[in-house]
């Protein structure tokens, strides 16, 4: 087993793609950070009648946390992705043979890709990570700002980030799997929550007692596990987007595990009797 | 059934190396494998062939644990595929020459099933040089000729040391000079002692590196033995104007002769050997000879023969309706001896 997750540990180092999918995951980091830090800290937003300065209208620490996290939307996808190629990449090169060649107790297979991904999600995520901290704390520190006001709080924030990549990861390795072909996988998963989900969540609110569901979504369960708007003004939350009833940090955290755990599982099944011609 | 009953090679002890039993598989209505049977001996090279779209590819990935059978068993020294502790330490398969990332280097392909076995990476070092392709199996696969491809496999098959290897196609895409390093790798292997499954579609290729052959087409075994048996027996052509007096003279010396047409006027076939006594009991008749030679079996066309028998037509190139009257379940049963239905042709 663990000869396995080296084995797959190695497909992702021997390509080139992985390394600039890490780089990629730093520069998102960096930039949506400085962006979301220069809105936040030198932007007005309207709230009701009057226009006031977003950094004087939220706590410190969901600011930073704020700023820290602002490329996670993208950076879930890039997670996404890494997840979906991991498997399509087998499929589209016809890899997949040599792998079931060498390990033919397929189910052991998909354990040491659920392993060795998270691996590789991990580290990606800490060069996100390390690149919010690059891009928003040049801007905290230009305004004079504390960069880490609340080392625990802030902690928490970054290993949320973690889990979120992991489990967006996996999602995508489960989608890889029930659609062979990873450019189907790609865009059906990116359609599916940059468009299909927000269009549904709209649709919801439309029929009472229905719009529970839109907070169990992957991608509100994703907000709600960063806790992205405690104690900051309901009217301005939902000016900058993130407005209307979310699951708590905890409940967003397990929504997206349970995700994860379906679509791992429905992974493990398929592969155990797919024909690899 | 097997191919063990083979004359002259030596009765063999030990189990088949490969058996395959029953072995069928359906893709909604199409069979693409038929009730099919058959066996390996180890120690020896047998192929595996018949026309494309016959079902070897599907049969070769059934044993390997790859495609689901629907009916019937593939076993690899006794057990399946999935059941083999270490796999790649029994059995080495090398399936299409196009199983690469392009952007990882040969070397890294290797580096990464060697992990799965906890096979060190001066042992896949040791194979690009075995297979000859040390320097650029270190560059990206994605610029690799069919050759540096058709090595690689090689070199990936043999990771483990395994004592069975199941090559599917090996020749394909090879130019003559890889066919010849190969045909001189694959006896290199066999003399020590591994058992050798080689799939092809033209028998050429693999006729002078096999020692069995298993001809299969729609799925259905069509004829296994061994490849002297497929040759048959040693025949000679003999010309003359006067092929009753010869035919008569031949048999009184109690040799099997007879008219051949197929080899144009006056051509006399004779079931030996011997060309010497041939000619001395032509002379001895008084009986002209013009011509005296060993007819050999074309085997080429006595495989076309085989594989496109009607019943045998390959379904893939017909509009879609099968033959009526295929003997399902019941593949035609092997003619061990020179049978007569072995047909000799044109000389070579």
């Amino acid at each position: 087993m663990s000869n396995l997750i080296r084995s797959e540990l190695r497909k992702y180092f021997t390509t080139r793609m992985w390394w600039g999918m890490a780089l990629a995951m730093f520069l998102v980091g960096a930039l949506f950070a400085a962006f979301t830090g220069y809105f936040t800290l030198y932007g007005e937003m309207p709230v009701g009648e009057a226009m006031i300065k977003v950094s004087d209208a939220i706590p410190e620490l969901t600011l930073v946390r704020m700023i820290y996290s602002g490329g996670i939307q993208f950076a879930y996808m890039l997670a996404l992705v890494i997840g979906v190629l991991s498997m399509g990449q087998e499929f589209r090169h016809k890899t997949i043979s040599n792998t079931f060649l060498a390990g033919p107790r397929r189910h052991q297979v998909i354990f040491a890709k659920v392993a060795s991904l998270v691996v590789v999600l991990v580290v990606n995520a800490v060069a996100h990570i390390l690149g919010a901290l690059v891009g928003g704390g040049i801007l905290l520190a230009t305004a004079g700002r504390s960069l880490l006001p609340d080392v625990g709080g802030l902690g928490q924030t970054f290993a949320l980030m973690a889990l979120i990549l992991v489990v967006w990861g996996l999602i995508g390795l489960g989608l890889g799997v029930l659609i062979s072909n990873q450019v189907a996988a790609l865009f059906v998963g990116i359609a599916f929550a940059l468009i299909v989900e927000p269009l549904v969540g709209f649709a919801l609110t439309f029929f009472e007692g229905w719009d529970v569901l839109a907070k169990f979504f992957p991608s509100q369960a994703t907000t709600a596990t960063l806790s992205l708007y405690s104690g900051v003004d309901p009217g301005l939350a939902e000016a900058m987007g993130g407005g209307g009833d979310q699951l708590t940090w905890w409940g967003g955290a397990l929504t997206l595990l349970a995700y994860a755990a379906v679509m791992t599982l429905i992974g493990l099944v398929l592969t155990r009797r797919k024909d690899i011609a | 059934m097997t191919v063990t009953a083979a004359a002259g090679g030596p009765p063999d002890t030990r189990e088949a190396a490969i058996v395959v039993r029953d072995l069928s598989k359906t893709f909604g209505d199409f069979v693409a494998v038929d009730h099919l049977s058959f066996e390996v001996t180890p120690g020896r090279i047998t192929g595996f062939l018949g026309p494309n779209g016959a079902g070897k590819t599907t049969t070769l990935r059934m044993l390997l644990g790859l495609v689901r059978p629907s009916g019937g068993t593939g076993l690899i020294d006794g057990v399946t595929y999935a059941e083999l502790p270490r796999p790649l330490e029994t059995v080495g398969a090398a399936l299409e020459a196009t199983n690469f990332h392009p952007g990882r280097s040969g070397r890294d392909h290797l580096r990464v099933l060697a992990a799965t076995h906890g096979i060190p990476d001066s042992r896949v070092d040791e194979l690009l040089a075995l297979v000859g392709i040390p320097a650029a199996a270190r560059k990206r696969a994605g610029g690799y000729s069919m050759g540096m491809r058709q090595r690689l496999g090689l070199a990936a098959a043999l990771l483990g040391d395994p004592h069975v290897l199941i090559l599917d196609e090996p020749a394909n895409g090879l130019d003559p000079e890889g066919i010849r390093w190969l045909r001189g790798f694959l006896r290199h292997l066999a003399s020590e002692g591994k058992t050798i499954l080689i799939s092809s579609h033209l028998l050429t290729e693999v006729e002078q590196t096999v020692d069995d052959v298993v001809i299969i087409a729609n799925g259905q075994l069509v004829r296994q033995g061994t490849i002297d048996e497929l040759h048959g027996e040693t025949t000679a052509l003999v010309r003359t104007s006067n092929s009753r007096g010869l035919i008569d003279a031949l048999r009184a010396a109690g040799l099997e002769a007879g008219d051949e047409p197929a080899q144009g006027p006056g051509a006399v076939r004779v079931v030996t050997g011997d060309l010497v006594r041939v000619g001395d009991i032509a002379l001895g008749a008084g009986v002209p000879v013009h011509e005296l030679r060993v007819l050999r079996t074309d085997l080429e066309r006595l495989y076309f023969q085989l594989t496109e028998s009607p019943e045998n037509r390959n379904r893939n190139l017909t509009d879609g309706a099968l033959p009526a009257g295929p003997p399902t379940g019941a593949p035609p049963p092997p003619s061990p001896g020179p049978g007569s239905d072995a047909p000799e042709g044109s000389d070579r």
